[in-house]
């Protein structure tokens, strides 16, 4: 056997990424770069940001392969096979099994009509969605897009896997990024839409809600969302699971499970995955620069969505509602519901606003869940 | 998609989204008005059979600390003690409990 020093560098050098590599390539590696510095420095949703913006490098390493199909008998990459639970929309209905035994519907219970202020807080979705379509996108897509208004991931993500997979990466991307711009997007339009006295309003204690009726809500909502929409089945579904989990009191250890363990599992999944979507031939078009406007766009319509729908009760109640709290019906929980607390306390520091943005918020999740099992039944097929 | 599609789209979705909540909000009101007032029920059971049984208790000694055993001494002698015991110690006779009064050798 011969062995020419020379050769064997070449042969290793052509068959390396580095000959491989494509400028579009690079550029995706320097935004994920990008990403992981406002996931780790700025703090910018990192339990996603991360491993979506990793996931983004490592698919756009080449010749690596990690998302290659199965085809011909031969094996596909690693994340095409994790990427599966995203594709059959296994891994948002999971994350919401975790997020219903984390949160505590108790604020909402406690004042029913906090679920008129989520509803109104979805008008983001509709107006992504109108001006979408108006670009030239297909209605699929625009409302894959027009979700990222609901301010909910998984819900965007579960979404979009069945409407427009092709959007996948850029529209997690804009939807993660815009949740951690909240506390940044939100405030001027709240302080924009609403009159100093407004903000300054103090609101009356929540009453105690019962244990049965902490019990009954998941099951009472399943049974309503389901019948009425049985497209939203997988994400009500497993939200009120969770709740049910965590309220029952009876089932502790799979409460913490869902709650810990398994979101946390399913999460790195997810965000990898979910950001080896992002290749470069996919990502680095002009669409991509459209989404994230119209993403920019939604999350704005929602929060006057809220706001305005929160100065609506303020005036039916006269004067009971801080219209602040309006603005937390745009389901990024809990940060939508600390930035209406903040802006409380600015205006009157003695206001607490925090459980009364509280219900809202988690009837936003609910809102945005509708939202996208409405899209569904429209363009879904 | 027209416009005009669209428009009618995303005005019929909020519409849905709305129906959904307030129904949500409507159902919400009910179970939770049906479940205080069989709260309140069933507080007032308990109450009201509290204060009925207070009565009947204050009318047979009008206050109770427990059985008081006696060995060889008589029940008025017993009564002379505690009655000692409450004007020195300064304790009302009714937050003084007695378990036994014995004669000594």
């Amino acid at each position: 056997m011969e062995f020419s020093f020379i050769e064997t560098l070449e042969n290793i050098w052509v068959t390396s990424g580095f000959a491989n590599i494509t400028w579009q390539q690079l550029l995706m590696i320097a935004i994920s770069g990008i990403l992981i510095y406002l996931a780790i420095v700025k703090g910018f949703e990192p339990l996603l940001l991360l491993p979506i913006a990793f996931g983004m490098l490592l698919t756009n390493l080449p010749l690596a392969e990690l998302m290659l199909e199965e085809a011909d008998g031969k094996t596909g990459g690693l994340l095409y096979y994790l990427y599966l639970g995203v594709k059959k929309g296994i891994y948002p209905s999971l994350i919401f099994l975790g997020i219903g035994a984390m949160t505590d519907f108790g604020p909402l219970i406690a004042r029913p009509s906090s679920l008129f202020l989520g509803a109104a807080a979805q008008l983001g979705i509709y107006v992504a969605f109108l001006i979408a379509t108006a670009l030239g996108f297909t209605p699929q897509e625009a409302a894959s897009i027009g979700i990222i208004g609901g301010a909910d991931g998984p819900t965007a993500i579960y979404l979009t896997t069945k409407l427009a997979p092709h959007l996948l990466g850029a529209i997690a991307i804009a939807a993660y990024s815009y949740m951690a711009l909240i506390p940044m997007i939100q405030p001027p339009i709240m302080r924009l839409l609403t009159t100093k006295k407004e903000r300054e309003t103090k609101m009356e204690q929540l009453r105690e809600v019962s244990k049965l009726e902490k019990i009954m809500f998941p099951i009472v909502v399943t049974i309503l969302c389901v019948l009425l929409l049985p497209s939203v089945a997988p994400l009500i579904g497993m939200l009120m699971l969770g709740n049910l989990f965590r309220e029952s009191g009876v089932v502790e250890r799979l409460s913490q499970t869902a709650q810990n363990a398994l979101i946390n599992i399913v999460t790195i999944f997810l965000g990898v995955t979910v950001g080896a979507t992002a290749k470069a031939e996919q990502f680095l078009s002009p669409a991509t620069l459209k989404i994230i406007g119209l993403g920019l766009l939604a999350f704005c319509f929602s929060t006057v969505g809220g706001v305005l729908f929160g100065k609506l009760m303020y005036w039916i109640t006269g004067g009971k509602v801080n219209p602040l709290i309006g603005s937390a019906g745009v389901s990024a929980v809990p940060m939508a519901a600390r930035v209406s607390q903040v802006e409380g306390q600015k205006a009157n520091p003695s206001n607490f606003l925090l459980m009364h943005a509280m219900g809202p918020n988690v009837a936003g999740v609910i809102g945005s869940a509708v939202a996208a099992g409405f899209l569904l039944a429209m363009f879904g097929g | 998609m027209t416009i005009g599609q669209s428009l009618l789209v995303s005005v019929f979705g909020m519409a849905v989204v709305f129906a959904v909540l307030v129904a949500l909000c409507l159902l919400i009101s009910l179970f939770s008005k049906i479940v205080t007032a069989f709260g309140k029920k069933k507080a007032e059971a308990p109450q009201a059979a509290a204060v009925q049984a207070a009565p009947a208790a204050s009318q047979d000694t009008g206050f109770t600390g427990g059985q008081l055993k006696l060995y060889d001494v008589d029940e008025k002698t017993a009564a002379i003690i505690m009655a000692i015991v409450s004007h020195e110690s300064q304790i009302p006779l009714s937050e003084l409990q007695f378990k036994s009064i014995k004669a000594l050798d």
